[in-house]
């Protein structure tokens, strides 16, 4: 894609487990079985799915927090899997993360000033005044206050803790940003500020987001285009409009309808109760999406439906759409 | 195991219109002015205060709010589990079935609790005992209450199992809580509290912790159920979607106070508080696209330091100085006396309500 900053190519991570008592088990966890997409520049990508389903192991796996086993990644021409030394170091300062809880990733011994000049001491960007300086104005843009700098983690709430992440994620000023779960953990109201100001730093800052979120609503709001995951795999991709006015994937169907919308009027998708969700450790043989699928057809037993590009923009993996 | 149902146009819960129960005849549950205070830095803080309600027969309540706005702690209340160490009921009454709740010793409390009111959590498996089996847990309830002999209440809970639909629920009846998924458990839950047919359940984010397709499984059971059994629930949860698709009546809470009540559809038709309209329109919608997003300035304020006068005050745009100078009360709008605000500006005392 030649517009695109990030381009991910067949990226695979299988976990080991073992687990069980009094035997224990060996079984492996498909996290991400075979993955593609791209993000353009400057836009909100998001990645959405259940839990279990990989969104998070991608994103991580999109920055090498977690080392793929196969695949390619490039960003901005650069090949970031074979990537090391000072060069990798570079590429971790133009690729950041926002967590879903900032609490569990700031130390609480820690004033939030130093945790926001460390990174940029790290990377030597700066001297201290400057890394000072720069600090200040990064609180003042996420909407802090001044005195913030000489507090700890505890003595913030969720929202203003999110602000914390978010800042500590814009030290290095980096070109593109995962952001895992935002606002999941916020109120209404603060998940709203928070949102309204990410919107305001992409705007800002030209940043490309890749948007991990299983709230249909928050991505609609927030990202250009999209990727549905189900059990490691991408189902479907394609814009948002399109995607929300005529999903082609019955899984992104059956999300869309049972989001809960706040209107008495709208009724949601009733879902007759099935047997347990199957997990990453077991997908179905065929379609992994088989056994909940409203639509599913013999073949779907049998076979994983191939990828389709049904255009420059979407595309599907489902045997409704393969010709 | 396919999943099916017409996409939107199918109504799992009876909401406005049909199904509301008239307001006559004796509410089930009638809380009047409750106050719930906790001991935090040497002084008592009511956490909840002058919260009223009623709860009809076949009826569902949603109480819906963020977090740290009282909701779950007027449940607690009403279930006599507010921890005695640091909490408790500091006034008014919390009638039941005509008796007072708040008036009971635990003696007598335990005889009503798990039989006659039931309550469900947001995170089944701290609930449940990880090491029984979920048969035993879900009998123990009809052995407790209902003295019956351990075959029998095995019989009637494989029975309850498989109301709340549990695949092959005969053999995975001595099965462990960890052996299943989190639907499962909630449903697995949702037995245990239905196990004596209440006529109240209590519902304390019951979907929260659970993906949506799960949710909107759990959400279906719940309605069915509270339909089949005509009893009265009081669902908690902090998500104005599911509020939506299913509450009969809907009470905002905010910062331990109701700021508005009303029919389902009269309160997202006409959201009148202030703080339940910004926090309609601060979610994005996922079956339109949102142009603007409201946020709310500002945060909710700590239990030991409320505002004076209207508590949404320091966060509400419309703000005046009467807004903080006196505690609005909860009144009934001019043309609509079913929906009550707390609002001196929107619905201020003795007429003029808001349209």
């Amino acid at each position: 894609m030649p517009d695109s900053v990030l381009t991910v190519t067949g990226l695979r991570k299988f976990f080991t487990v073992t687990r069980g008592f009094p035997r224990a088990r060996t079984v492996t966890v498909r996290a991400l079985d075979g993955i593609s997409f791209h993000v353009r520049d400057g836009e909100a990508f998001g990645l959405v799915g259940e839990s279990g389903c990989g969104k998070s192991t991608a994103g991580r796996a999109a920055l090498r927090l977690v080392e793929p086993d196969a695949g390619e990644i490039v960003f901005k021409g650069e090949n970031v899997v074979t990537a090391s030394g000072a060069r990798l170091r570079e590429l971790r300062r133009k690729l950041q993360i926002i967590f879903q809880d900032p609490y569990a990733s700031l130390n609480p011994r820690r004033r939030i000033g130093k945790a926001l000049i460390e990174p940029m001491r790290v990377h030597g960007i700066a001297d201290a005044a400057e890394c000072e300086a720069r600090a200040h104005a990064l609180l003042a843009e996420v909407g802090l206050p001044e005195n913030a700098m000489v507090r700890y983690p505890h003595e913030f709430s969720g929202g203003q803790r999110q602000r914390i992440g978010i800042a500590r994620s814009l030290t290095l000023e980096p070109e593109l940003l995962v952001a895992d779960e935002p606002v999941s953990a916020l109120d209404v109201s603060i998940q709203a500020q928070i949102l309204l100001l990410l919107q305001r730093l992409q705007e800002r800052r030209r940043l490309a987001f890749i948007f991990i979120s299983h709230d249909l609503g928050v991505v609609r709001y927030f990202c250009q285009r999209m990727a549905v995951m189900y059990l490691g795999r991408i189902v479907e991709t394609g814009p948002i409009p399109a995607i929300f006015k005529e999903p082609l994937h019955p899984y992104t169907r059956m999300l869309r309808d049972a989001s809960p919308v706040p209107d008495p009027q709208v009724k949601v998708l009733t879902l007759r109760i099935e047997g347990e969700v199957p997990s990453a450790v077991n997908p179905p043989p065929g379609c992994h999406f088989h056994t909940r699928c409203p639509r599913v057809m013999p073949v779907c037993r049998e076979v994983y439906p191939e990828w389709r590009q049904m255009d420059d923009e979407r595309g599907v993996a489902c045997h409704l759409h393969t010709r | 195991m396919s999943a099916a149902g017409p996409p939107r146009g199918a109504n799992h819960a009876p909401s406005g219109g049909v199904g509301v129960p008239s307001s006559a005849g004796e509410p089930i549950l009638a809380v009047e002015n409750l106050v719930t205070a906790f001991r935090t830095g040497g002084g008592w803080h009511p956490a909840v205060r002058d919260v009223s309600f009623a709860v009809q027969h076949n009826e569902t309540l949603a109480i819906v709010g963020e977090s740290g706005c009282g909701k779950s702690v007027t449940a607690l209340s009403i279930m006599g589990l507010v921890p005695p160490a640091n909490g408790r009921v500091a006034g008014g009454h919390i009638r039941f079935a005509g008796r007072d709740l708040a008036a009971l010793g635990e003696e007598e409390m335990r005889k009503i609790r798990g039989d006659r009111i039931s309550m469900i959590f947001q995170e089944p498996m701290t609930s449940l005992n990880p090491v029984l089996t979920i048969g035993f847990q879900v009998a123990e309830a009809l052995q407790y209450h209902r003295d019956m002999g351990r075959r029998e209440a095995a019989a009637a809970a494989l029975e309850l199992l498989d109301q709340v639909k549990i695949p092959s629920a005969r053999q995975r009846f001595a099965d462990y809580p960890h052996q299943f998924s989190g639907g499962m458990r909630q449903r697995v839950m949702i037995a245990m509290a239905l196990a004596c047919r209440p006529e109240l359940l209590l519902a304390d984010e019951p979907t929260t912790a659970l993906d949506v397709t799960i949710q909107a499984e759990v959400l279906a059971l719940l309605a069915e159920l509270k339909a089949a059994y005509g009893m009265a629930m009081v669902f908690i949860t902090h998500n104005l979607g599911v509020v939506a698709s299913i509450a009969d009546r809907v009470a905002a809470m905010y910062a331990g106070e109701i700021v508005e009540i009303a029919p389902v559809n009269e309160l997202f038709a006409r959201p009148t508080h202030p703080y339940t309209e910004l926090l309609l329109r601060s979610i994005p919608r996922v079956d339109r696209d949102t142009v603007s997003l409201a946020a709310i300035a500002g945060q909710v304020p700590a239990i030991g330091a409320m505002p004076s006068g209207c508590r949404f005050a320091p966060r509400c745009p419309l703000r005046e100085p009467v807004c903080t100078e006196r505690d609005p009360p909860l009144v009934p709008l001019r043309d609509a006396p079913d929906h009550q605000v707390r609002c001196w500006l929107r619905a201020p005392p003795g007429g003029g309500g808001h349209a």
